[in-house]
């Protein structure tokens, strides 16, 4: 049993561990990260230590990867640029982080000079995560990630998920849609006005019959 | 006079009449500077200190007022003092449309460009203005001394007066939502292009006629009315006295010329002093002075009235259904609403449900005219609203409430009342319940059904499914801006599509 | 040249602090007086005053950035513009009393007289102004597109609460942005401050031409306020030939006004909304 990546209340993800963040608009999930984060005050544990005290960027530094809600690219910088500005290692060998980053993400390689906000929908969500994963994070965190995407991009968008947990990073994946996010998971947390009102393996809540109600915020 | 408060009201008064009486001619003069710059910074207060606006051009229309009389005395004797405001006010009147549409720092620069235009033309239009040197030797026929101080101060009266009554009682709520919340002004049938207008406009002629009696007191005019000290002067005390208390002009002119006096010895210093003042009073003093006075004498400040829940309404005639018809709305090449048709007659409670991103939010846009449609239409029986500006959708009887609070002071449900207030007959409620406690979900519920019961028509959008079965007649499910079910609540909610959509189940037909 | 600078700065803070700062303008005068006191004082020739009065007028950049805007960052407009007008008047009359009214001559960079080039006669300075500019513009231009510091700068422009959120401590890059714009202020001012001379009451003109610039080159965008500045000097120069100077001026306010009724944005923004 490895200590969990991240603690916060009765919310913990271990390492390797995918844990989906589910509840209809409203529910929390977005407040939940922004406390994790460190925007909002909260008892938060990372890596074995109590953050609580650390600024944003801190906590950041200690490895930890966002996604969040709706992209927020950095729109006037190109995509290079995007991915740079989020790198703290040395010149040399960011450059060379980025361009391992623009070959993982074949839809970014090919147009790398492209001021960001002239990409799609998708293409913002893709830079976004290789933003996010410039540092390589130990943790994860992911705000519906796959709000507004075709499903192809997000096939390929749970699919690459699937891989870093896989090779041990601890992801929190927040979700209004529910069965994407159960597919990848391996346990659930529904929140329903700012409270936990349910857990249980992905599995269990998948074929939980009243999982649309809870969604649904009834 | 009630607005105003007797001690104010007694300062006011006694201000001129102990002058008149007590002091002499230098005194008197000074009293009459006052006068003046308050009559400028009341005009100023319309705009900057009630409506928001982030003016610039106060000065140099004062300039205009000044070179006004000095231009037409020598020929229409005392005339010249009550036309000289309407030469400002027309001057304002052609550029107000224009500006006045423009976002603030937009708007700052179109007057700041207006001012250095003015200015420009008093120092180098030398056929009309004498330039550099300006006009002198107008005033034979205009008054002075007492008379003088009399008339102004008639003014200052009458325009303090007027204003703290205007903006203190009547026009005080509307213009705070205008200045705060201006997307919810116009949802609640505010016409905020016109309000600006008048203001700019009626704040122009005030700059105008204190300009008139400034040029009448000195006898001379001079490039120097027109410069940026004078609107920086302006600015300064409005925002030193109050800029949105009624006596914060008067407060700020007596600062403003009793102050080089008192530090004479200090030579040019006292603007220093001034500036350095004002910059603490916008920090930590923001209502300005005459606010603080009012606190350390233990009046209450003013609140706005913040609206409690009604009690029962009065039933309501006029429209009878609120219909669109293949509402759609693009951004780019994403169909945000596509082909939304749906109908609410009065008494009726419909809810509008989906996942994030379905549409909900644009579509309450749309209707209530913050959005324009792209296609389809939107009509209240047979009159159609979709082009219409925001404010007269809202006064045809469309009321709309917002996510978030208007106001600071606001308690949950003010916006409805507010809506409410204004006379819609059809209410868009936007997610009344977020974050609301389960007695103030209950108290929401009663307060919808004593909406249906008073034959209004209203629409809710949100997610707490569980009111939203409690208090609706029906439920429309959009999805990804289209709607894909129709019908009572528990139908709909056991509907499989949108169970479907709400779990974001990939391959489910629509 | 000089002019562009003075856009550059502004709205470089502008970008940073997210707010218009009214005393921009009072800066490059005091950057042109402190030159003029600084030569004074240590008798330094004037290319080597430059990057005294870069230190200096970029602290208090950042300084006037903490005392008028950045305290007033959740209240309303109306709170920065008056305080920033306020800080305007303070500088201005903090000069006027420290060095009285009359106008006094900076230092200047490149002696006086005047070279010939190939048949063409320049004046010295105007010319060390060019090239200053010209230099001064290029590193910036460098540093805010080619290094990661730059990069960071303008991430933090862009969204300084996603920036913090990968790691990028945005208060530091914020007070870099303002301590560059007011080092660039100060160095146009004493750039200017020989051949336009250094007084008081400068500030408001420079102010206005900085926001002219920025406006008509679409508000926020770097190379967009540097085009206009240049632009208004073209502008200027060459209708000031044909109808005077005052009557070139007052074409430029015109044009300006005509300019914000018809295509707000400038020539380089994206379309803004109207008011409701």
């Amino acid at each position: 049993m490895s200590v969990p990546v991240l603690q916060l209340g009765e919310l913990s993800v271990a390492g390797g561990e995918t844990v989906a963040l589910l509840g209809g608009n409203g529910a929390g999930k977005t407040t939940l990260i922004e406390t994790i984060l460190g925007f909002r005050a909260g008892p938060v544990t990372l890596f074995g230590r109590d953050v609580s005290s650390l600024s944003v960027e801190a906590r950041v530094r200690l490895g930890v990867g966002y996604v969040p809600e709706r992209r927020r690219v950095f729109a006037g910088l190109t995509v290079r640029e995007n991915l740079e500005a989020a790198s703290f290692l040395p010149a040399a060998d960011r450059r060379r982080r980025v361009e391992e980053m623009l070959g993982l993400f074949p839809m970014l390689g090919e147009r790398p000079a492209a001021r960001a906000w002239l990409l799609s929908g998708g293409q913002q969500q893709m830079l976004a995560l290789a933003r996010a994963l410039m540092n390589r994070p130990r943790l994860l965190l992911l705000d519906e990630p796959t709000l507004g995407l075709a499903p192809v991009v997000v096939a390929d968008l749970l699919g690459r998920l699937g891989a870093m947990a896989a090779a041990g990073t601890a992801i929190l994946l927040a979700e209004q849609r529910a069965g994407l996010a159960l597919g990848v998971a391996h346990r659930g947390i529904v929140l329903s006005r700012g409270r936990i009102v349910r857990v249980g393996s992905a599995r269990e809540l998948a074929r939980d019959p009243a999982l649309a109600d809870l969604m649904a915020g009834a | 006079m009630r607005a105003l408060g007797f001690f104010w009201f007694a300062v006011l008064l006694l201000l001129p009449v102990l002058a008149l009486l007590l002091l002499p001619p230098f005194g008197q003069r000074m009293v009459i500077l006052i006068g003046i710059y308050a009559l400028m910074g009341i005009g100023y207060q319309l705009v900057f200190g009630y409506l928001g606006g982030l003016n610039l051009a106060q000065g140099a229309l004062f300039g205009v007022g000044a070179y006004a009389v000095a231009l037409m005395a020598p020929a229409l004797g005392t005339l010249a003092l009550p036309l000289a405001p309407v030469v400002a006010a027309l001057l304002a009147a052609t550029v107000a449309v224009p500006m006045l549409r423009l976002q603030s720092h937009y708007f700052a620069l179109s007057t700041l460009a207006l001012a250095a235009l003015i200015d420009l033309v008093a120092v180098h239009a030398e056929g009309l203005t004498g330039g550099a040197n300006g006009l002198a030797g107008f005033g034979g026929a205009l008054p002075g001394g007492s008379l003088l101080l009399v008339l102004v101060w008639l003014c200052v009266v009458t325009a303090t007066l007027l204003q703290a009554h205007l903006f203190h009682s009547r026009f005080g709520p509307p213009a705070r939502l205008l200045r705060e919340a201006p997307l919810v002004a116009a949802t609640l049938g505010i016409d905020g292009g016109r309000w600006r207008v008048v203001a700019f406009v009626a704040g122009a002629a005030l700059a105008g006629l204190a300009g008139a009696f400034s040029a009448t007191l000195s006898g001379v005019v001079s490039p120097d009315v027109t410069g940026f000290p004078v609107m920086i002067l302006c600015l300064t005390s409005v925002v030193l006295g109050g800029s949105r208390h009624p006596m914060g002009a008067l407060l700020g002119a007596t600062l403003a010329v009793c102050l080089p006096e008192l530090l004479r010895d200090l030579q040019g210093a006292w603007l220093l002093a001034y500036a350095v003042a004002t910059l603490v009073v916008v920090r930590w003093a923001p209502e300005g002075m005459a606010s603080a006075i009012d606190r350390w004498r233990g009046g209450t400040v003013p609140v706005a009235a913040v609206p409690s829940v009604p009690g029962p309404l009065d039933p309501i005639g006029g429209s009878r259904r609120l219909v669109l018809a293949n509402v759609s709305k693009h951004f780019g090449g994403v169909a945000a609403l596509s082909d939304v048709s749906f109908e609410i007659a009065q008494g009726e409670v419909v809810g509008l449900v989906g996942p994030n991103g379905s549409g909900k939010t644009t579509l309450l846009n749309v209707v209530s005219g913050l959005e324009r449609a792209d296609g389809g239409s939107i009509s209240l029986d047979e009159r159609r609203l979709d082009r219409l500006p925001a404010h007269a959708i809202a006064r045809a009887g469309v009321g709309r409430t917002f996510q978030t609070l208007a106001l600071p002071d606001d308690t949950r449900g003010a916006d409805i009342v507010r809506a409410v207030a204004s006379g819609a007959a059809f209410l868009l409620l936007d997610e009344p319940a977020a974050g609301a406690t389960d007695r103030e979900r209950a108290e929401l519920a009663v307060l919808i059904g004593g909406l249906r019961e008073a034959g209004r028509g209203v629409l809710i959008v949100d997610h707490d499914m569980e009111l939203l079965t409690r208090v609706c007649d029906r439920l429309v499910c959009l999805d990804r801006g289209a709607v894909i079910a129709r019908g009572t609540p528990g139908a709909v909610r056991a509907d499989p599509r949108v169970r479907a959509s709400f779990l974001g189940l990939e391959g489910v037909a629509a | 040249m000089a002019y562009a600078l003075v856009a550059l700065g502004f709205v470089l803070a502008l970008n940073a602090a997210g707010a218009v700062n009214f005393a921009h303008g009072d800066l490059v005068v005091l950057g042109g007086a402190v030159a003029v006191f600084a030569g004074l004082w240590t008798g330094l020739p004037g290319p080597l005053l430059l990057p005294f009065v870069a230190l200096v007028l970029g602290a208090v950049g950042i300084l006037a950035a903490r005392v008028a805007i950045q305290p007033l960052a959740g209240r309303p407009p109306e709170a920065t513009f008056v305080a920033t007008i306020a800080l305007a008047a303070i500088i201005e009359q903090g000069l006027t009393v420290g060095m009285g009214a009359a106008p006094r001559t900076a230092p200047s960079i490149a002696g006086s007289g005047a070279i010939d080039l190939g048949g063409v006669t320049l004046g010295r300075q105007p010319l060390a102004i060019v090239v200053v500019g010209i230099v001064l513009i290029a590193a910036v231009w460098f540093l805010l597109e080619r290094t990661q510091t730059g990069r960071r700068m303008r991430a933090v422009s862009s969204d300084s609460h996603m920036a913090r959120a990968v790691g990028i401590p945005a208060g530091r890059y914020v007070m870099l942005s303002l301590a560059l714009a007011g080092a660039l202020a100060g160095i146009a001012g004493a750039l200017l401050g020989h051949q336009f001379l250094v007084a008081p009451t400068q500030g408001a003109g420079h102010m206005l031409k900085a926001y002219i610039a920025v406006a008509v080159g679409g508000w926020g965008s770097v190379p967009g306020a540097v085009l206009g500045a240049l632009g208004i000097g073209f502008f200027e120069t060459f209708v000031a030939a044909a109808i005077g100077d005052a009557w070139a001026t007052a074409a430029l306010y015109v044009a300006v006004l005509l300019m914000l009724v018809l295509r707000p944005q400038g020539l380089f923004g994206e379309p803004v909304g109207r008011r409701a």
